[in-house]
């Protein structure tokens, strides 16, 4: 990015997620996989030391038997406000919230793998990576050249996409674009959910729905990831430790 | 001040400590994970050209139209093409020696194709060569429909073409009867639970047949039943999908295929492995290359003649590989150029291409131009010869997701991500008298088989929790299989906590799943989500192989 900062409007980028249209298909997961440059981590990392920048979790209303309902959740970096926990807690400045989109960055050149921000975050949306990257023979041509793939013993999260965002950037200032127009730019999540559960959004231009809830509202993080759903209980997990039960699927 | 021994030991460890306290330490760390991000161990992606090429994929029935941004050439990321009216922007021999009677077949997974008319043609040319599809072509009006019972079909899982079916979900009701709770009836207006293997009962109950005995075996009430075929009645036009690829209702359509040069009519008919009689068949040739319906491996077995050759033409040894006396590896999309045939939910004819935009490794073999030049026949340019034949038709229409308008060569915009739709209003199909008989006869089959199968003395019912997946899919999809727990993985089994407790496992056990087609290795996840009694397996091809033909189950810690 060329410009400075000052002169670019600043933008408060979020999304809205419909659990009423979620199906738990995982196109999310996999497209976000692929934009970032995450590689499968080793069959013995497990769900534990998966790497899953966003990842759907299955919660249920607790009954058993035929009255027994699901829903999916999908879960990402939250984005929190203006003082993430992560941000707080972090010795090396490694995360910081960027003041022309909202986007809380996640920068592995300063990371020194003390996890502190996981053992912060809330939301359980932060990953270390402990293993070097490694893709099979052959699919390393296909890595996204706008993103590069980070090393061993760092920790890394959802950053909406960062890249696309430069390169929406990039390519208004080659249309001639003034960089106070807001740029049209969508994470690889909300592109490729077929349901269209997912919404991205500039907060600042398109209000957060009424009936939208967030996680974990009650620690005033301010997060920019709204839930929506018509049924009760499902947004009363917004309420729960962590949503979906983590020795179950998801 | 005199220098001693004990004040250079002080200076040294007074420097050392003060170096802790300056930027150097610091930056040390910095440079350093600075080079460990670039060290020889971290891959560093090409750099190249942008650009971006649009297409379909072949990887599996729907077929979804894409967008492919290219790196220097290079697919890098693919995405789908919202403005497309089918998909939506939604991302799923030894011929000579035969004795008299018996028979070359080709097994064609993905019937509908321009490679399987050159298989029919092939087999044309061949004494007794047969052209043998996983299921037979059908196509439903989805805008039509109102009302969808489902037994057991992932309707909104990965069937049809998933953008399609998303985007008329407002327009329909689901009812989906199925023994747990999967994707689809987690998003189904309805969700009957039935006893698993209950299925072919509870459609024979909806379509004319005893309510008592549905009843009985589906564990609903009769009165459920009932109201279920009056909804389907009244609340039309409805559309029943069967476990086992039935399709029925009033949405059913003719569909048209797509022109084909007149000389290509001289093709043996299509028939399915059914009808075939056990031990007739002496060389089967199976097309895998274009993964679709996986039959399992005991309903082909019983078809083979003594002493038969088998051949899989296949991109991944894991499939029916592991049962063929021969293997020959072929391209996988986007490496092969193929033509994708319409999807169930598609009423009517189209023809669009998976173009080729990564070059094959070596030594790779085309399953058409295999079997056609057994034949005798040259297939090099078939996809163009029914391009030219459509073109020359003057039917339908064009959509090309490059906005470059009507072309004049269909071919080349075909190999630019085009698709070319049949014109005319789908046409509602006539269900003659011996549609019925046959349907009503392999119902009756297929019911007092799956009583047969469900009374085997085994413990647990089997329910299919995931579609059929080819083996060595992305590797990616790690990320919902075993880095998340989203779904089950090739060889995964999930187990109610009480049936998991009584076989001694916990979730990461590995155990043996026994059946009567066989047994295979399954890692245990336990789950409170699957009813009791029940074992929920993932789609690889072995374990559809040994639960695809078997209703009951035990798992034993291996």
């Amino acid at each position: 990015m060329t410009s400075s900062k000052k002169s670019i409007k600043p933008a408060r980028y979020g999304m809205t997620i419909d659990l009423d249209r979620c199906n738990g298909c995982g196109a999310c997961m996999v497209a976000c996989a692929v934009e970032n440059n995450i590689p499968p981590v080793p069959p013995q990392g497990g769900d534990r030391k998966g790497l899953t920048w966003i990842r759907v979790y299955k919660v249920d209303n607790g009954v058993e038997g035929a009255g027994r309902r699901s829903a999916f959740v999908p879960v990402l970096c939250q984005q929190c406000g203006e003082e993430p926990p992560c941000a707080h807690v972090c010795p090396q400045q490694a995360v910081e919230v960027d003041p022309a989109t909202g986007i809380v960055g996640q920068m592995p050149e300063r990371c020194l793998g003390c996890r502190y921000c996981m053992a912060a975050c809330p939301y359980h949306a932060r990953y270390y990576n402990w293993w070097d990257p490694a893709w099979p023979a052959g699919m390393e041509k296909t890595l996204n050249p706008d993103v590069a793939p980070r090393m061993r013993g760092v920790v890394e999260k959802c950053n909406f996409c960062h890249a696309r965002w430069h390169a929406a950037r990039e390519q208004a200032a080659a249309d001639g674009k003034p960089d106070t127009e807001p740029v049209s730019y969508v994470p690889a999540c909300a592109e490729a959910c077929p349901a269209r559960a997912i919404t991205f959004v500039d907060l600042n231009q398109t209000p957060p729905p009424a009936t939208g809830f967030r996680l974990l509202e009650k620690l005033d993080t301010q997060p920019k990831i709204y839930y929506t759903s018509k049924r009760e209980w499902v947004r009363k997990i917004a309420d729960a430790p962590h949503p979906g039960k983590e020795p179950s699927r998801g | 001040m005199t220098t001693t021994r004990r004040n250079l030991f002080k200076l040294a460890g007074g420097a050392a400590a003060g170096t802790i306290l300056t930027p150097v330490p610091w930056r040390l760390i910095t440079d350093t994970a600075l080079l460990s991000e670039n060290w020889p161990g971290v891959p560093q992606p090409k750099r190249g050209e942008p650009s971006v090429r649009f297409g379909n994929c072949s990887l599996c029935a729907a077929g979804c139209a894409v967008r492919a941004r290219c790196i220097g050439g290079q697919p890098v990321s693919l995405a789908g093409v919202v403005e497309h009216p089918l998909s939506r922007g939604a991302l799923q021999s030894a011929l000579r020696n035969m004795r008299s009677g018996e028979r070359c077949a080709v097994l064609d997974l993905r019937p509908g194709r321009t490679a399987s008319w050159t298989y029919r043609r092939a087999m044309a040319s061949i004494p007794n060569g047969t052209y043998l599809s996983a299921s037979q072509p059908a196509a439903v009006d989805l805008a039509a429909v109102k009302t969808i019972l489902s037994l057991g079909v992932p309707v909104l899982d990965g069937w049809g073409t998933p953008g399609n079916v998303l985007a008329a979900r407002s327009r329909f009701r689901l009812i989906q009867a199925e023994a747990s709770e999967s994707r689809t009836a987690i998003m189904a207006d309805e969700w009957l639970p039935i006893r698993p293997g209950s299925e072919a009962a509870l459609l024979a109950g909806v379509t004319g047949g005893s309510i008592a005995e549905a009843a009985a075996q589906t564990g609903l009430t009769e009165q459920q039943i009932v109201s279920l075929e009056r909804e389907l009645r009244e609340n039309g036009p409805s559309l029943v999908l069967g476990p086992n690829g039935e399709v029925s209702g009033d949405v059913l359509v003719q569909r048209r295929e797509a022109p084909v040069p007149d000389e290509w009519k001289k093709a043996v008919p299509v028939s399915e492995l059914d009808s075939m009689a056990d031990g007739s068949i002496r060389v089967l040739l199976i097309d895998e290359s274009a993964p679709g319906d996986y039959l399992p491996w005991p309903a082909i077995r019983g078809k083979l003649a003594p002493e038969s050759v088998v051949v899989s033409f296949a991109w991944s040894k894991e499939g029916y590989g592991r049962q063929a006396n021969f293997t020959l590896p072929t391209a996988v999309y986007p490496e092969a150029v193929d033509d994708i045939p319409p999807a169930i939910d598609c009423p009517v004819a189209t023809f669009r291409l998976a173009a080729a935009w990564v070059a094959p490794p070596d030594g790779v073999v085309n399953p058409v131009e295999f079997i056609a030049g057994l034949a005798g026949l040259d297939a090099k340019n078939a996809l163009q010869e029914r391009a030219s034949a459509i073109q020359k038709s003057g039917r339908g229409t064009i959509f090309d997701p490059a906005g470059a308008g009507k072309p004049a060569d269909l071919w080349k915009a075909l190999q630019n991500g085009a698709t070319w739709i049949d014109d005319g209003e789908a046409k509602a199909r006539a269900k003659t008298a011996d549609d019925k008989k046959r349907s009503s006869a392999l119902l009756e089959a297929k019911t007092a088989d799956d009583k047969k199968r469900s009374s085997a003395p085994l413990p647990l019912a089997i329910a299919m929790a995931e579609p059929h997946t080819p083996a060595l899919v992305s590797p990616l999809c790690s990320k919902v299989t075993y880095e998340s727990n989203l779904r089950l993985g090739t060889h995964g089994a999930a187990l109610h906590p009480s049936d998991a407790q009584g076989a001694g496992l916990t979730t990461g056990s590995r155990a043996r799943l026994e059946t009567a087609a066989g047994s295979v290795t399954v890692d245990v996840t336990v789950d409170d989500a699957v009813p009791p009694g029940v074992i929920q397996v993932g789609g690889g091809p072995d374990l559809q192989n040994v639960c695809g033909a078997a209703l009951r189950a035990r798992v034993v810690r291996s």
